[in-house]
C-alpha cells in the first residue's frame, strides 16, 4: 500500500468510529441519522407502478404476441415427449450419455429416469423436460449474441456487463410478477424467466472466450488470407469452443434451477409445481421425493452437456466412415425403435402402472417425527443458545439483550463501562502491535455487538462503506457504493436491508468458518473428500425449497431455521473452493516444502493456505453470493428482511415493491462482490 | 427485420384464429378451470369439472399460482375458478372485478372461518381455554425464548395481511406476532408441535384439509362489529377500539368476463353449484388422509348424490 494512502487511512478510520460512537451516544431512535424519516422517502414503488402500467397498455400487445408464438413449441415438445413412450426416452437419454461420456454416464442416467418413473413422477418430469428444451437453445442463441456484441464493442461491453450482474443477483422472484403483467398467463412465464436467468453465463463465456483466442492463431489466420466473416466463424470461434461449451453448460444449468423457482405461477403441471404443493402441505417426504427428481434431472442433463463440452474439444481427428461417424446416432435410432415397437406390446412400457410405483413418503414422515420428539429438547437448547449468544447480540446488541430472563443477569452500568474498556483495551494493543486495520475493526464490531446492526446510524455506515470502498477498489469503488446505499436508504428500504445483511452475514460467517474446515479436511484425507463430493452435489442440484421443511420442522419458524437453510446453501462454495485451492497446489512448492522438513501442520499452515488463498477468497464471494440468494428463499420460514418484501409484492401483485426489493438485494451482493475481490487482489498483490 | 415483421404477422394471425373459434360453436373448446395449491380447491374445482362434462362441456385443468390465476383469467388464458377466498387476494383482484375483467358468480356455500386456534390437548395445559382470557391467564404456558415473557403466536404470512398483529397491537394482549413466512412453514410447525405435544397458537382458517388429521380447536373471540374502529364497547376490552375478532371471509366463484357469451350453459351450472363444509371435509379425508387418487374420489362423490347435482346440470341444458 503507498504511504499516503496509508496516512490517510490511519487519520479516516478513527474519525468515522469516532463519529459512529457519538452519533449512537447523542442520536435517539427518531434522529434523522440514525433512521431515515418516512416522510422522506422517495416515491419509487409507486412511480415504478405508474410506469408499468402505461408500459403495458401501450406495449402489452407485442409481448402477448411474443408468447402466443413463443407457446407453440413449448406446447409441441410437451404433447410429443407425453405421447412418446418412456422406455424410449430412457433408450435415447442412454445413449446420448454413452456418446457423452462413456458407459458409467449411461448407467446413472438409466437409473435416474427409472426413478422417475417408479416414483410415479414421469409426466411432471416431461413437463419440465419441455420447458428446458425451449429455453436452452434460445438462452444460448442470445447469449452467444450478447457474447459476440461485447467481444466487438468495448462500449457495449460496457453496457452489457451491469446488465448481467442485475441479472443474475436479483432474485427471480421479483422479476415474475412483470414478466406476468407482459407476457400473460402460461408457460411461457417459465420460459422467460428462465431465458433471463440462464443466458448471463453463456455471455461472460463467449467474451471470455473470444478474448482469450492467442494472437498468433488470428494471425495465421489472416496471413492465409482468411476474411473478416471467415477470420471469425473458421479461426476465432473454433478456437474459444471449449470456453463456448462451458458457458453452453453453465445456461443449461440456470435454465433447469429456474424452471422450478418459474412455476410459482403455474400453467404447467410440473415437477417444480409438485414440489411446491407438496411443501405448502409440509409434507416432508413427498417433497424430497419430488425434489430428488429435479437435482437427478439436472445432474443426467448436467453431465450430459459437459461430456459433450469436453469430447469436443478432444476429438481432433474425424474418422472418414459413415459407420463411425454417425456410430452413436445410428445406436440411438435403434434403441429407440426396439424400445417403441416393444413399448405398443407391453402396456406398462406404455403407462407405468400406479400399482408398481414406490412411494416411500410415509416412511420419511415418520422418521422425521420420530427424530423430532427424540432431540427435542437437545434442538431447543441449541436454538436458545444460538439465539441469546450470537443471534439477538448483533440484531439489537447486548443491550437489549441482556436480561435476567435471558442471561440470567442484569446489564449494569458497571458492566456497560467494563465492556468499553475492555474493547478499547484490546483495540488499543492491537494497534500498538502494529495491526491497525484489526484494530479498527476490533473497534467498529464492539460498537456494533453494544448496539445492534439495526440500531447504527446509517449515515455512518454509508460512509463507512464509502471509505472501505475507496481503500479497497480506488475512487470509482467508492463512488459507487455511496450511490448503491444511497438507493436503499432514499427507497426506504435500509432497515430492511439491515436486517438482511444480518442474517447473511451470520449465515457467511458460520458457512464460511465451518465449511474451511471441512475443505481443509477433505483436501488431507481423501475419505472424506469422497463423503462429502456427493453430499454438495445433491445440496446444489435440490430445489432450495425443499432443505426447508425439515429445517422448519425441527426447528420452529423463525430466523434461527432460515440461518440454517441459508448456511446449508451456502456451505458448499465455501467447501468447494477451499479443497480445490488446497488441492491444486503447485508441486515443486510442496515438494521443496516437505524436502526442507515441514511437518504436516507446517506445511498446510504455513505453505498450502497462504499459497491458497486467492482460491480460498474467491470462495469467500462465492458463499456471500450464495447466501443472498438463498435470502427469498429463506424468507418462506418467516424473516422480515427484503427477500420478505420480494413475497409482499409478488402476493400482492404489487410490482413496484418486489423489484425495488430485489435491486436492494443486488445492491448488497454487487458491493459485497466488488469488495471482496478488491480485498482479493489486494492481498495477493502483497503477496507476491 | 425481417424477424420482427414475422412475429407480427403471427400475434395477427393468433388473434384472428381466436376471435373465429369464438364466432363458431365455442362450446367445443375446452373451460380451462384454474387448480391451485391446495386439496380444498382441487375438490371444487374438479366437482365443478365432472358436472361440466356431464352437461356436455370440455374441461381442462391448468395449475395456476393463487395470485397469477387473477391475471390469467382477466386475460381469457384461465376461464373459472371455483373457490376464490376474497380475503389475502392482493390488489389485482378487486381492480379487475372493478373493471369487469372477472365476474363473480355468487358465492360457493362453503363457510370459512378464520381465527387463532390451538392443538386441542392445550386445554389440559390450559383449562380456562377456549376462552380468550385464557391467553392472558396461560401466558407462560405459550411463551417461547424467542417470545418472552409475551405468548408465542404464530400469524399469517406477511404478504397476507397483518390483521392478528394489528389485533394483537390494539388489543394489548400479551402475545409476540410472529409472521409464519408460508402456509407450508405454518403447517410444518404445527405437525412438529402436535407430535411432540408442545404449546402452539396459531393464525388459521376452515375447511382445510389439516382439521381432518389433526385435533384443533379455535379460540372464542368477540365477533366483528362494524363499529370497532371507532366504538371501544365491543371486542376483547371495553375501553379499547380495533379490538375485535376478524371479520369472516366469502368464498366465491368467478368466471372470465366473455364466459357467459360463450359457454352460455355452463354459466347456468355454475350458477347453481354449491359445495358445503362437511362435502368437502369428508372428500378431503379421503384424498389426504387416506391417501386415494382425487379423481375417483370425486367420481364416487358425484354418482352417490346425483340428486344434489341433477339440477344443476339440468339447467345447463
Amino acid at each position: 500500500m503507498p504511504r499516503d494512502a496509508d496516512s490517510l487511512s490511519r487519520f479516516l478510520w478513527p474519525v468515522l468510529i469516532g463519529l459512529l460512537l457519538l452519533a449512537q451516544f447523542a442520536g435517539s431512535p427518531g434522529d434523522w441519522f440514525i433512521a431515515w424519516p418516512t416522510e422522506w422517502v422517495l416515491p419509487f414503488t409507486s412511480s415504478l407502478n405508474t410506469a408499468m402500467d402505461w408500459f403495458v397498455e401501450t406495449a402489452g400487445w407485442f409481448f402477448r404476441g411474443l408468447s402466443d408464438i413463443l407457446a407453440v413449441p413449448v406446447s409441441a415438445v410437451q404433447k410429443f415427449l407425453h405421447w412418446l413412450p418412456w422406455p424410449v426416452v430412457v433408450a435415447v437419454t442412454a445413449v446420448l450419455s454413452w456418446a457423452a461420456s462413456g458407459w458409467r454416464l449411461a448407467l446413472f442416467s438409466t437409473l435416474a429416469l427409472l426413478y422417475m418413473v417408479v416414483v410415479g413422477y414421469w409426466p411432471e418430469s416431461m413437463n419440465s423436460l419441455s420447458l428446458v428444451i425451449i429455453s436452452v437453445p434460445l438462452a444460448i442463441a442470445i447469449g452467444f449474441a450478447f457474447g459476440v456484441w461485447g467481444f466487438r464493442s468495448e462500449r457495449a461491453a460496457g453496457v452489457i456487463q451491469p446488465m448481467l450482474d442485475m441479472l443474475q443477483t436479483i432474485p427471480a422472484f421479483a422479476y415474475l410478477l412483470p414478466i406476468l403483467l407482459l407476457f400473460g398467463f402460461g408457460p411461457v412465464v417459465g420460459l422467460i424467466a428462465s431465458l433471463l436467468y440462464a443466458f448471463p453465463p453463456m455471455v461472460r463465456n463467449t467474451m471470455l472466450g473470444l478474448r482469450s483466442v492467442p494472437t498468433d492463431i488470428v494471425e495465421s489466420g489472416l496471413m492465409s488470407g482468411a476474411t473478416p466473416r471467415q477470420l471469425f466463424w473458421q479461426v476465432r470461434i473454433p478456437a474459444a469452443s471449449r470456453q463456448l461449451l462451458l458457458g453452453a453448460n453453465q445456461s443449461t444449468m440456470a435454465a433447469v434451477s429456474m424452471v422450478i423457482i418459474a412455476s410459482i405461477i403455474g400453467g404447467t403441471a410440473d415437477i417444480g409445481w409438485e414440489v411446491l404443493s407438496r411443501i405448502r402441505k409440509a409434507q416432508f417426504g413427498e417433497s424430497i421425493l419430488a425434489g430428488i427428481v429435479i437435482a437427478l434431472l439436472a445432474m443426467v442433463i448436467d453431465r450430459i452437456t459437459y461430456g459433450f463440452a469436453g469430447r469436443e474439444a478432444d476429438d481432433g481427428e474425424r474418422s472418414a466412415s459413415p459407420w463411425s461417424r454417425h456410430r452413436y446416432l445410428w445406436i440411438g435410432l435403434v434403441a429407440a425403435l426396439v424400445t417403441f415397437l416393444l413399448s405398443t406390446v407391453i402396456p406398462a412400457l406404455r403407462e407405468w402402472p400406479r400399482e408398481w410405483e414406490i412411494y416411500p413418503a410415509e416412511a420419511m414422515n415418520s422418521w422425521l417425527e420420530g427424530f423430532i420428539l427424540t432431540w427435542s429438547e437437545f434442538i431447543g437448547t441449541l436454538k436458545t443458545i444460538a439465539f441469546y449468544y450470537l443471534m439477538l447480540p448483533v440484531r439489537v446488541g447486548l443491550v437489549d439483550t441482556i436480561t435476567p430472563f435471558s442471561w440470567g443477569f442484569e446489564f449494569t452500568p458497571a458492566m456497560r463501562w467494563g465492556y468499553g474498556a475492555a474493547v478499547l483495551a484490546l483495540s488499543a494493543w492491537t494497534w500498538w502491535r502494529g495491526r491497525f486495520h484489526l484494530a479498527m475493526t476490533i473497534m467498529f464490531l464492539g460498537i456494533l455487538l453494544y448496539f445492534g446492526l439495526t440500531k447504527l446510524s446509517w449515515l455512518v455506515l454509508v460512509l463507512m462503506a464509502g471509505a472501505l470502498g475507496y481503500q479497497l477498489g480506488g475512487r470509482r469503488l467508492a463512488v459507487g457504493t455511496l450511490a448503491a446505499l444511497g438507493f436503499l436508504v432514499l427507497a426506504g428500504i435500509w432497515p430492511q436491508a439491515m436486517l438482511s445483511v444480518y442474517l447473511c452475514g451470520i449465515a457467511v460467517l458460520i458457512s464460511f468458518l465451518v465449511g474451511g474446515c471441512i475443505g481443509v479436511i477433505a483436501s488431507e484425507v481423501g475419505v472424506v473428500s469422497r463423503v462429502v463430493r456427493p453430499v454438495n452435489d445433491t445440496l446444489q442440484t435440490m430445489p432450495l425449497f425443499v432443505i426447508l421443511i425439515p429445517f422448519v420442522m425441527i426447528f420452529k419458524i423463525g430466523e434461527f431455521s432460515a440461518l440454517l437453510a441459508i448456511v446449508a446453501y451456502a456451505i458448499v462454495p465455501a467447501i468447494r473452493y477451499t479443497e480445490h485451492g488446497l488441492r491444486n497446489l503447485p508441486n515443486d512448492v510442496i515438494e521443496a516444502a516437505t524436502c526442507m522438513g515441514c511437518t504436516r501442520w507446517q506445511l498446510l499452515t504455513q505453505v498450502k493456505l497462504p499459497l491458497a488463498m486467492p482460491v480460498i477468497m474467491l470462495g469467500l464471494n462465492q458463499t456471500i453470493m450464495y447466501a443472498i440468494a438463498m435470502l427469498v428463499i429463506a424468507a418462506l420460514v418467516g424473516t422480515n428482511g427484503l427477500g420478505q418484501q420480494v413475497y409482499i409484492g409478488l402476493g400482492d401483485g404489487d410490482f413496484g415493491i418486489g423489484i425495488v426489493a430485489g435491486i436492494g438485494m443486488a445492491i448488497i451482493a454487487m458491493v459485497a462482490d466488488r469488495f471482496t475481490q478488491g480485498w482479493s487482489a489486494a492481498r495477493q498483490a502483497a503477496y507476491s | 427485420m425481417m424477424k420482427l415483421k414475422h412475429l407480427l404477422l403471427g400475434a395477427a394471425a393468433s388473434a384472428i384464429a381466436c376471435s373465429n373459434a369464438f364466432a363458431a360453436n365455442g362450446s367445443d373448446d375446452p373451460i380451462k378451470i384454474a387448480i391451485n395449491e391446495w386439496t380444498g380447491q382441487h375438490i371444487s374445482a374438479h366437482i365443478a369439472g365432472q358436472l361440466l362434462q356431464k352437461a356436455g362441456f370440455n374441461v381442462e385443468y391448468v395449475t395456476a399460482g393463487a395470485v397469477p390465476q387473477f391475471a390469467a383469467i382477466a386475460q381469457g388464458n384461465l376461464h373459472f375458478q371455483p373457490e376464490v377466498w376474497d380475503n389475502n387476494v392482493g390488489d389485482i383482484y378487486p381492480k379487475a372485478v372493478e373493471s369487469g375483467e372477472i365476474v363473480k358468480v355468487g358465492s360457493l356455500g362453503l363457510e370459512p372461518r378464520e381465527g387463532w386456534m390451538y392443538p386441542a390437548y392445550m386445554a389440559e395445559q390450559c383449562p380456562g381455554l377456549p376462552a380468550w382470557t385464557a391467553l392472558v391467564e396461560c401466558v407462560q404456558v405459550f411463551a417461547a425464548p424467542d417470545t418472552f415473557p409475551k405468548g408465542r403466536l404464530i400469524t399469517y404470512p406477511a404478504d397476507w395481511g397483518t390483521r392478528s398483529k394489528d389485533l394483537v397491537e390494539a388489543s394489548g394482549l400479551p402475545l409476540q406476532p410472529i409472521a409464519g413466512g408460508s402456509e407450508g412453514a405454518m403447517i410444518a410447525e404445527l405437525k412438529a408441535a402436535y407430535a411432540a405435544k408442545q404449546p402452539a397458537l396459531m393464525m388459521f382458517w376452515a375447511p382445510h384439509w389439516l382439521h381432518a388429521e389433526l385435533e384443533m380447536a379455535w379460540v372464542d373471540m368477540p365477533p366483528a362489529d362494524p363499529n370497532c374502529a371507532t366504538d371501544p364497547a365491543p371486542g376483547f376490552y371495553p375501553d379499547k377500539v380495533n379490538d375485535c375478532g376478524f371479520e369472516q371471509a366469502s368464498i366465491g366463484k368467478i368466471v372470465w368476463k366473455d364466459f357467459g357469451e360463450k359457454w352460455p350453459g355452463a354459466l347456468k351450472l355454475i350458477e347453481g353449484l354449491t359445495i358445503d363444509n362437511d362435502t368437502q371435509n369428508a372428500l378431503m379425508l379421503e384424498v389426504d388422509n387416506n391417501k386415494r387418487d382425487l379423481e375417483e374420489v370425486i367420481t364416487e362423490w358425484v354418482n352417490a348424490n346425483e340428486a344434489t347435482w341433477q339440477p344443476w346440470v339440468a339447467a345447463a341444458q
